[in-house]
């Protein structure tokens, strides 16, 4: 069980399947999200391969305050996830509410409603800053293997 | 004489009580007051025979006693007219003007949502912008709402 | 992997008896849609409310963020309302200045687009190689304003920033390089038979839809409708100005993307104009912090399409009043129009063509299926699956254009 337990983590380091999630974001996060998947800044080099289901997803990256309206499903989204799963908020209203901080229809973050492992702060978040906040997520899963070992 | 100034002659024939209601602020721009009561017509000769076809938003407005609403009106001309009609607050309630313009729908149930206007006609369909459960008597855009507090320990203890 | 009637797609993790307020209600015959519904209210956050609450100043900065694509739009339609009301002259410099980075979003938001539509329809490469294109434009704006996206220029009265003349040659040299791909993009577009297969005839919306139903932007302009707010009600530097508004016969996807990438050309002409004629001077005019007591009602052309802020002050630092009617509202009556009686394999690229905010498209799709009364819901990225394997069977295959794109930009 341990061995493969160890298999899996290593694949998730070297190839984390990403599932993005917009939670009443203004987009321009999810953009540079989506930009730092393209040729110029190429997040697959790192193995990085985005997924369309929260069932064969390892991390979830979060733009966005969540809004009332998609609450419940971000909740869902996060509980279909397999275990260890990680969770990445990405730009100022996903870290904390940014701008819309204290605004009726959202909850400002998305640590209000699920956990957070990963806070990559920015209005929006530039392609460079959400590559290293994955690769230092990625460093420390490494870090945390090799502590167990 | 201005075109602004030719549509403004036009409606103070065709409605004399309009005669002190319209005012050009500047080129391009004609704001008219107009009450509950003669809203329509006066609308209706706006969208359809002086062709001002396009329905930019309507902007909903909390006053002390009553419920603003402003039909913001355009012409392929560029000229812009602010249409503005009252109700009373205790009994805010507007007929849709979906029937000149389906787009204008939407705009209507923000003014429901969010002022708490009752639009008569309006065709069934979902609330927008606020959710399902959202308290039917509470209106965000309502000067004495005020946003409650954040709610509390809702993360996951389980992390 | 396809049969018809009964429509074989695994169900989306939710189940429909779940309370979810999906996106998208299609009714559904065989793989004809017979009527959308559609919700909206997903990025509602409650930002004319917060308005009031906080300063003008503050106001830029949050209104900015209304929309991560149109941020300048944002800003620059709202601070026109203020100005209008507090009555000050903006300095023409400003004006000019406010044109260009309007400009510079239009080219941005328009590559973004091509390459999100590309996506849509399996032309994969074209999303590469646009968004590639596109990071030219976002360094030239994180050189002059300091960010990619939301860029602070606006100030009540003028601009924060200056263009220099070293910033004004990268401009120059970006326009060069953009230009001569945009001219490859065109040909693609008019001339690469997998392309005019897939976008003609889909999504069709006649020039008298498009003014019983108010279109606005690129997609009542795609439909012959010469609605442009630069050139009918012009605002910025564009009274001084010299362009042409597009438009398009086609009234179809096609020709939205037609009129999108002449637009692109239409954007270099007039950055290379203003910033020829960009006249000396101050960048702003001083402006009171309380603004007196009045209203406005500013209009922007977006790059969607007509942008809308109403604006009303009662004397103090903070607004009484503030409404934003983003462009992609206004065409919702639109799609619903254009989706009637098409194909399901249609609906993404017809969302995508009006350009609706991104995360507009990352909804739940609920399936009514008329004839055997079945019920799923799918997510968006099996719908996206579907269409493109669905017009795969239909010989619709970009696997040889995609190899061809790759070839040409890696001479």
């Amino acid at each position: 069980m341990g061995l493969v337990k160890k298999i899996v983590t290593w694949a998730r380091i070297k190839s984390p399947w990403i599932l993005h999630f917009n939670t009443g974001a203004c987009n321009a996060c999810d953009i540079e999200i989506i930009a730092a998947l393209t040729p110029r800044y190429d997040l697959e080099r790192f193995g990085v391969v985005l997924k369309g289901t929260p069932r064969h997803a390892d991390v979830l990256v979060c733009s966005g305050p969540v809004t009332k309206q998609i609450e419940d499903r971000l909740r869902r989204i996060y509980e279909q996830m397999p275990e260890p799963k990680f969770v990445v908020a990405v730009g100022a209203c996903a870290c904390s509410g940014g701008v819309t901080d204290g605004c009726y229809n959202v909850a400002s973050g998305i640590d209000k409603v699920i956990p957070v492992s990963a806070y990559i702060p920015g209005c929006p978040a530039s392609p460079k800053a959400i590559i290293d906040g994955v690769v230092k997520l990625l460093a420390s899963l490494e870090e945390k293997e090799e502590v167990k070992k | 004489m201005s075109q602004e100034e030719k549509i403004k002659e036009s409606l103070v024939n065709k409605f004399n009580y309009l005669s002190d209601s319209i005012k050009i602020v500047r080129p391009r721009r004609i704001s008219i007051e107009v009450s509950l009561e003669n809203f329509e017509q006066v609308f209706a000769y706006l969208a359809k025979e002086l062709q001002f076809g396009h329905l930019c938003t309507i902007t909903g407005l909390d006053e002390p006693e009553k419920l603003g609403f402003i039909y913001h009106l355009a012409a392929d001309s560029g000229i812009l007219i602010n249409l503005r009609t009252y109700a009373p607050k205790n009994n805010p309630v507007i007929k849709t003007v979906t029937s000149y313009f389906p787009g204008a729908e939407i705009y209507e149930r923000e003014l429901v949502d969010l002022f708490g206007a009752t639009v008569t006609g309006l065709p069934v369909g979902n609330r927008y912008p606020l959710t399902d459960d959202w308290p039917t008597e509470e209106h965000p855009l309502r000067k004495d709402w005020k946003p409650k507090p954040a709610k509390e320990g809702e993360v996951d203890k389980n992390a | 992997m396809h049969n018809a009637p009964e429509f074989k797609i695994p169900i989306g993790p939710q189940h429909p008896a779940l309370k979810e307020p999906e996106g998208f209600s299609v009714a559904l015959k065989g793989e004809k849609i017979l009527g959308v519904d559609i919700r909206l209210g997903y990025n509602h956050r409650g930002i004319e409310k917060a308005a009031e609450e906080r300063t003008y100043i503050q106001d830029i900065y949050l209104l900015e963020r209304v929309c991560g694509i149109c941020s300048h739009s944002h800003s620059t339609c709202f601070i026109q309302a203020v100005e209008e009301i507090a009555g000050l002259a903006v300095p023409s410099r400003a004006l000019y200045i406010r044109t260009i980075i309007g400009e510079l979003e239009r080219i941005h938001s328009h590559l973004l687009w091509l390459g999100v539509a590309g996506h849509e329809i399996g032309f994969d490469t074209l999303l590469m190689y646009s968004w590639r294109d596109r990071e030219v434009v976002m360094d030239i704006l994180a050189s002059i304003t300091g960010n990619r996206v939301n860029y602070g220029m606006n100030t009540i009265g003028g601009v924060r920033r200056d263009i220099n003349p070293e910033e004004k040659q990268e401009i120059l040299n970006g326009l060069k390089i953009l230009e001569e791909r945009t001219k490859y993009y065109i040909e693609i577009a008019t001339q690469e038979t997998t392309i005019i297969k897939r976008l003609s005839g889909v999504g069709v919306l006649s020039r008298e839809d498009v003014l019983r139903l108010d279109a606005v932007g690129p997609t009542a302009r795609a439909s012959g409708v010469k609605r442009d707010i630069r050139a009918d009600d012009p605002y910025a530097a564009y009274g001084e100005l010299s362009f042409d508004v597009i438009t398009d016969d086609h009234c179809d996807v096609y020709g939205r993307t037609v009129v999108r990438v002449k637009e692109l050309m239409e954007s270099y002409k007039i950055i290379r104009q203003a910033l020829e004629k960009l006249p000396d001077g101050p960048l702003v005019v001083k402006a009171p912090r309380k603004i007196p007591i009045g209203e406005a009602i500013s209009r922007y052309e977006a790059p969607r399409g007509e942008d809308v802020h109403y604006v009303r002050s009662n004397g103090t630092e903070k607004p009484d009043r503030v409404k934003v009617r983003a462009p992609t509202l206004a065409n919702v009556q639109a799609v619903k129009h254009m989706l009637k009686d098409r194909f399901l394999a249609d609906m993404p690229i017809v969302i995508a063509a009006i350009d609706p905010c991104f995360s507009c498209t990352d909804r739940m799709v609920h399936l009514k299926e008329q004839d055997c009364g079945s019920d799923k819901v799918i997510n968006w990225p099996s719908l996206h699956t579907y269409s493109i394997e669905w017009h795969k069977e239909r010989g619709i295959d970009f696997t040889q254009l995609n190899k061809k794109l790759q070839e040409r930009f890696t001479r």
